[in-house]
């Protein structure tokens, strides 16, 4: 059997790497919510990793678990595009740095 | 005949009454829109919300009765370990009646607050569904069923901080908000990820059983981390606290009301089951109590040098999170006995100091607290009323949030941590500060006088006079809540092999 384990571990720690930079350096809000989805899909893919970890075979209760955060978040991403829109009815732009109206 | 079905459902019953009610609600106000009878709807919201709390005295019941007093709900007949499932104990249980009594107050508040709002029907149905997404998680009994009706809370609430989507306030608040919780949500997915990679499954009663009392090897102090960053972004922990003050100061008022009254209680009650599923109370003792002095002390300090009166609530509830911690970091049945005494005193107080800043909105659109000189004369019983909410968060004697404060910090030198203690003491000498500040501004003498202010409606004084009569009375007599925090701590700490066992068997 072909070790998969530490492929795939070391590519969840990658997407949850660059979903973070995402977040932490994009400016444009549409890629926010990328960032966002790419974090989920890591951690998607961490389960579906340790799935196949069980002795001998694929274990279907995470795949029913990633199904339905796949959902979930995809509930999130519709929510934040709705905000986005209204971001820019009122802001004009989708740069976030013009997002600091509300002072500390 | 209809109570034995309502009673052998596969949901908790408040669970079910509130995601009923708020599917319902787009089908009634159609028809009442067409009979020409549009306060239906408010009814309607009212009727669900009080019908929770009744059924959580039905849950109540229920749990006496049941052995071990736990209840374990199977969703559509999957087995436990397996299928997701709902766990009702005593903790739960104080937990959802804190939830449905503040949503209760709030919803009777909103009926009166949004009367000229074009969206009801969106709001009542997502202000149901808030309350739900909050009773799911108290209710959760596997980390997936967890995350769901977290997930739930997590969206109905961004978009209800975002309501009035006219002004740009609240859609920069809530767009905020949504960034941050739901990179936290990422996070709760990957240390679920991590425990199923350990055990195999998301039960609770399976995690408990495997991992307590495992040695600390480096993916647990992972697990540990990405817990804290999951569970910390909702409930405010210090270094992840930036969205609160945004988004709960540009919240509609009675939005604010609920979530800083209960919705971040909730995710700091889900942060604390969790690490008392999963660690030995040892392991998280020292980095909980760092958390604890960091979100008090930058809470109070913070809310120091605001003018706007909305947003240094939200200020005060990082703060208030932070005594909140100490109890958590105790690790005692005593501490956690403070922690879940204050969780609900402070949803009283908080959500009437929100409801009252609401009034004074509503009156005078006025927010800054350099405007409001002087509003003893215009409005004497919110005035009153805002000032007993203030002096109970600072902790005066005669008021609950006394009470609670005290078992704290006493609970604090029990666990050999003085220093919590006395920088709790510390921070409560602070927060008085500005606590003061705002009473000041209200009974100022020489403000200006308004004839055309008058009192708000009287629906709206009618609920903050109830909580602040509330306040007074529990902080005079508090014995019935007392006792019941008392058992919802034990059954933290003792009642997880009851749950074990009726899971596992």
């Amino acid at each position: 059997m072909i070790e998969t384990f530490t492929p795939l571990i070391v590519s969840v720690g990658l997407l949850l790497s660059i979903g973070f930079l995402c977040l932490i350096v994009k400016i444009d809000a549409i890629r926010l919510l990328m960032g966002l989805e790419i974090m989920f899909n890591a951690a998607n893919l961490a389960f579906i990793t340790f799935s196949t970890q069980q002795s001998g075979f694929v274990d279907p209760y995470a795949q029913s678990v990633v199904m339905i955060t796949i959902v979930l978040d995809g509930a999130v991403i519709a929510v934040g595009l709705a905000m986005i829109l209204n971001v820019y009815k009122h802001y004009k732009t989708l740069d976030i740095r013009k997002l600091r109206r509300l002072k500390w | 005949m209809v109570m034995d079905i309502l009673l052998s459902l596969p949901f908790p019953l408040p669970l079910f009454i509130l995601l009923v009610g708020s599917v319902c609600i787009p089908l009634i106000s159609i028809l009442s829109d067409k009979i020409g009878t549009p306060r239906v709807r408010s009814y309607w919201t009212l009727l669900v919300a009080s019908l929770s709390l009744v059924s959580i005295f039905v849950l109540y019941t229920q749990l006496m009765a049941a052995p071990n007093n736990i209840l374990v709900f199977q969703i559509w007949g999957q087995l436990p370990p397996l299928g997701g499932c709902f766990e009702v104990d005593m903790l739960g249980l104080f937990m959802a009646f804190s939830i449905s009594f503040l949503g209760l107050l709030v919803t009777i508040y909103t009926i009166s607050y949004m009367k000229s709002e074009q969206r009801l029907t969106e709001f009542y149905s997502l202000l149901m569904l808030v309350m739900a997404g909050m009773l799911g998680v108290v209710f959760a009994g596997d980390m997936l069923t967890l995350f769901v009706f977290w997930e739930m809370m997590s969206i109905t609430s961004y978009i209800l901080v975002a309501f009035l989507k006219d002004t740009w306030r609240g859609i920069e608040a809530g767009f905020k908000y949504l960034i941050m919780s739901s990179m936290a949500g990422a996070f709760i997915l990957l240390s679920m990820s991590l425990l199923y990679g350990f055990t195999g499954s998301l039960n609770f009663a399976t995690l408990a059983s495997t991992l307590k009392g495992a040695p600390l090897s480096p993916w647990f102090i992972l697990l540990f981390s990405v817990i804290i960053v999951g569970f910390g972004v909702k409930s405010a922990i210090v270094p992840l606290h930036t969205w609160l003050p945004d988004a709960y100061s540009e919240a509609p008022d009675p939005i604010s009301a609920l979530l800083a009254g209960i919705a971040t209680e909730t995710a700091l009650f889900a942060l604390t089951r969790v690490l008392y599923l999963i660690f030995e109370p040892s392991v998280f003792m020292i980095p909980v109590a760092i958390f604890a002095i960091a979100t008090m002390s930058l809470g109070n300090i913070l809310a120091l040098r605001q003018d706007d009166l909305k947003r240094l609530l939200a200020y005060s509830s990082i703060a208030q999170i932070g005594y909140m911690l100490i109890g958590v970091s105790t690790g005692l049945a005593y501490g956690l006995f403070g922690t879940f005494l204050h969780i609900f005193n402070h949803s009283l107080m908080k959500g009437m100091a929100f409801l009252a800043a609401g009034n004074i909105t509503h009156q005078t659109g006025q927010r800054n607290i350099n405007n409001m000189q002087g509003l003893i004369k215009m409005m004497p019983i919110t005035t009153i009323s805002l000032i007993i909410a203030l002096l109970g968060l600072g902790g005066v004697p005669g008021t609950n949030g006394f009470i609670s404060k005290f078992v704290l910090l006493s609970s604090a030198i029990g666990a050999n941590l003085p220093i919590l203690a006395v920088i709790g003491v510390i921070n409560v000498a602070i927060s008085m500060a500005y606590y003061l500040r705002v009473v000041m501004a209200l009974l100022n003498d020489k403000g200006f006088k308004n004839s055309k202010i008058g009192e708000a409606p009287l629906l709206m004084v009618g609920i903050t006079s109830l909580m602040a009569v509330l306040i007074i009375v529990l902080g005079i007599f508090p014995n019935p809540i007392l006792g019941f925090a008392s058992d919802a701590s034990k059954s933290l700490l003792e009642g997880l092999k009851n749950y074990i066992g009726a899971v596992l068997g």
